[in-house]
C-alpha cells in the first residue's frame, strides 16, 4: 500500500444495469422495421464527456488515467468480427461503428433508431441487390402480392 | 383441413429429418438387415426431437428469435462459428444428396438417366425458393410428401405375422450382423431423427408465419403432429424392406429397391404414389436443407432473411441460397453417388448436434426471452437426459464409422 485512498466500490446507477457479455454481444442488431441490420460484434469505448461521444479513439488521445468515466461510445459490427474468432486489432478507420445513440432499445435484439439502409455496414447487402439479387426477374417481387 | 395445413411446417421439418434421400435408403438397409431390432431408436429419435423442436420453436413464438441467433448470441463467435461451419457441412451434403436423389426419383418415374434431370431438379428447387410463398411452399410438400403414407398401408397389405413382426422388436443384433454395425446404424438413424437443420427450419419457419406467444399451441401440434409421423412412416419403411427383402436375401444399395416391396404388396398404383410421395419428400428436404443454409448463415452474421421479404430484401440470404444449389449440381457433376455423400455427414453432425442442442435448452429457461413461458422441470429433465446421449452418440460416431467402414 502506497497510502493512496482505497477504491472506492462503484456508485450504484440508476437505471438498468447491462451485462456487455450477456446483453449485447452478439445480438441482433434490428432496424426501425426490425429489418437485421448486422450482429453486435464489438463495442467501442470512449471517454465521456462533451465531444467525445462523437468521435472513435485516435491515436493521439490522452491515456485515459483511472479516473475518467468510459462509456460505450458505438456498436461495432462486420470485419470486427475477424478480431473476435482470431484475436488482433485492426485500423480504426476500418470499423462500420453504428452510434451508441442511435440505440433505442435494449432486449432479445439490439434495436435502432436508423433505416438500415442509412447505415454505411449494411453495404454488402445493397451491393448484393444491386448487382445480382435485384437484377434477376422477380427479385422484387412481394412475396404477399401474389403470383 | 385448415388444421391439416396448420401442422404442415411440423410435417415439412419431420420429412426433411427422416425421410430425405439418404434417410429413405438408410431405412430400407436398416430393415432388410436388421429387421424391426432396430426401431427403438426412431422412437427414442422422436421424443428427442419433439423435445428439443418444441423448446426451439416456443423460443422462436415467445422472443421472435430464431435458433441460429440464440447459438451465436450464448456460444460466441468462436463456438457458434464452429458450429456453423459443422451445420453448414452437413446441410450442403445433404441438399447434395436431396438434388441427386430428385434426379433418383425422376428416373424411377420417367427411365431418363438422372444425371440429366440433376440441373432440372436444382432449377426447380430455386425457383421455388425464389418465387414461392413460404406458406404454399409448406402446405404443398408436407401433403404431397404424405403420400409416403403408402409405406404403411403397403405393410398392412403385405399381411404380416404381426405377432412375429412384434417380436422383432426387442433390441438385439441378429446372428449374422455384428455389434459394432448395429451401433453404427443405430447412430445413424438417431442422428438422422435429431439432425440438427429440423431446429434450424422449424424455429426460422415460425419467424417466417410470423408465430407470437399466441401461437404457442399451433407449435406444440406441428410438434407433436409432424414428428410422430415422420417417425412412424420411418419405421413402416424398415418393416416393408423386413418382411419382402429380408427373407429374400436382398441388400438394398439403391433408391429404386425401396419400391419392390410395395410393388409386391399393392402393385402398379402403391408404386405411383410412393413415387409421388419420394418426390415430394426429396423436393421438401431439399427445400429444407438449402432454406437452413440460408437462415443459419444470416442468423450468424446478422443479415436481412425470410422468404416472407422480398428477395431484394434478403439479398444475401438468397445469395447463399444460390451458392448451395450450385455447388450441390457442381457435387453431382462429378459422378459421386448421392446417397453415399450422407453418410460423411455423421462426422460433422458429431460438432454441430450438442453445440445446438445446448444452448436451445439455456435460452428456453431465461426468463429473459421467455418471460413466465421457462421450461419446466420434467422438460428440462428428458433434455438434459437427451444432451448426454447426443454427446456420447456424437463420440461414439466417428470411430464406430471407421470400424465398420460406414456399416460395410
Amino acid at each position: 500500500m502506497t497510502g493512496a485512498a482505497p477504491l472506492l466500490p462503484e456508485p450504484r446507477q440508476p437505471g438498468r444495469v447491462l451485462d456487455a457479455r450477456l446483453h449485447l454481444l452478439d445480438r441482433q442488431v434490428l432496424d426501425v422495421d426490425s429489418v437485421p441490420v448486422g450482429t453486435l460484434d464489438d463495442l467501442e469505448l470512449g471517454p465521456s464527456g462533451p465531444g467525445a461521444a462523437a468521435g472513435s479513439p485516435r491515436a493521439d488521445d490522452p491515456p485515459l488515467d483511472g479516473t475518467t468515466t468510459v462509456v460505450v461510445t458505438a456498436l461495432l459490427s462486420g470485419p470486427v468480427l475477424g478480431t473476435r474468432v482470431f484475436g488482433g486489432r485492426p485500423p480504426a478507420s476500418r470499423w462500420h461503428r453504428v452510434l451508441w445513440r442511435h440505440v433505442t432499445d435494449v432486449g432479445t435484439a439490439v434495436r435502432l433508431a436508423n433505416r438500415g439502409d442509412d447505415l454505411d455496414l449494411t453495404w454488402t447487402e445493397r451491393w448484393v441487390r444491386d448487382h445480382v439479387v435485384g437484377r434477376l426477374p422477380g427479385g422484387r417481387h412481394d412475396p404477399d402480392a401474389g403470383p | 383441413m385448415k388444421r391439416l395445413l396448420a401442422v404442415a411446417l411440423g410435417i415439412l421439418t419431420a420429412i426433411g429429418g427422416f425421410l430425405d434421400a439418404g434417410d429413405l435408403v438408410t431405412n430400407a438397409v436398416v430393415g432388410s438387415r436388421f429387421g424391426m431390432s432396430l426401431a427403438w431408436v426412431v422412437g427414442a429419435g422422436v421424443i428427442g426431437i419433439c423435445v428439443f423442436a418444441h423448446m426451439s420453436g416456443k423460443v422462436a413464438a415467445v422472443s421472435g428469435r430464431a435458433t441460429f441467433e440464440i447459438i451465436r448470441e450464448r456460444l460466441g463467435p468462436r463456438a457458434a462459428g464452429l458450429n456453423l461451419a459443422a451445420s453448414l457441412a452437413v446441410t450442403v451434403l445433404t441438399l447434395v444428396a436431396e438434388v441427386g436423389g430428385i434426379a433418383l426419383a425422376l428416373q424411377l418415374a420417367s427411365s431418363v438417366d438422372h444425371r440429366l434431370w440433376v440441373p432440372v431438379a436444382a432449377l426447380a428447387v430455386w425457383l421455388v425458393l425464389w418465387r414461392v410463398k413460404f406458406e404454399i411452399m409448406e402446405n404443398v410438400t408436407g401433403l404431397l410428401g404424405l403420400a409416403l403414407v403408402g409405406f404403411a398401408v403397403a405393410v398392412f397389405l403385405l399381411g404380416p405375422d404381426w405377432g412375429e413382426l412384434a417380436a422383432q422388436l426387442a433390441p438385439q443384433v441378429p446372428v449374422e450382423e455384428d455389434a459394432g454395425t448395429y451401433w453404427y446404424y443405430a447412430i445413424a438413424l438417431f442422428g438422422a431423427a435429431m439432425t440438427p437443420y429440423e431446429v434450424f427450419f422449424f424455429s426460422s419457419g415460425g419467424v417466417e408465419e410470423g408465430w407470437t406467444a399466441k401461437d404457442l399451441a399451433t407449435s406444440r401440434l406441428n410438434v407433436l403432429v409432424g414428428f410422430p409421423l415422420g417417425g412412424l412412416l420411418s419405421v413402416s419403411i424398415a418393416a416393408c424392406a423386413a418382411l419382402v427383402l429380408m427373407p429374400a436375401g436382398i441388400q438394398v444399395d439403391a433408391m429404386s429397391q425401396l419400391t419392390l416391396p410395395v410393388a409386391q404388396a399393392g402393385g402398379t398404383l402403391l408404386v405411383a404414389v410412393i413415387i409421388v410421395g419420394i418426390v415430394a419428400a426429396t423436393f421438401g428436404a431439399a427445400l429444407e436443407t438449402a432454406l437452413s443454409t440460408g437462415y443459419s448463415l444470416s442468423q450468424y452474421l446478422g443479415w436481412s432473411w425470410g422468404k416472407f421479404r422480398r428477395p431484394a430484401q434478403a439479398a444475401r440470404f438468397h445469395l447463399a441460397m444460390i451458392l448451395a444449389l450450385v455447388v450441390a449440381v457442381a457435387v453431382l457433376a462429378t459422378n459421386v453417388d448421392p446417397i453415399a455423400v450422407t453418410e460423411y455427414s455423421v462426422v460433422f453432425s458429431a460438432v454441430a448436434l450438442p453445440l445446438t442442442y445446448l444452448p436451445i435448452l439455456v435460452v428456453a429457461n431465461d426468463p429473459e426471452y421467455m418471460g413466465d413461458q421457462v421450461n419446466g422441470r420434467a422438460m428440462n429433465a428428458v433434455a438434459t437426459v437427451y444432451l448426454v446421449i447426443i454427446v456420447v452418440a456424437a463420440v461414439a460416431a466417428i470411430p464406430l464409422m471407421i470400424a465398420t467402414e460406414a456399416g460395410g
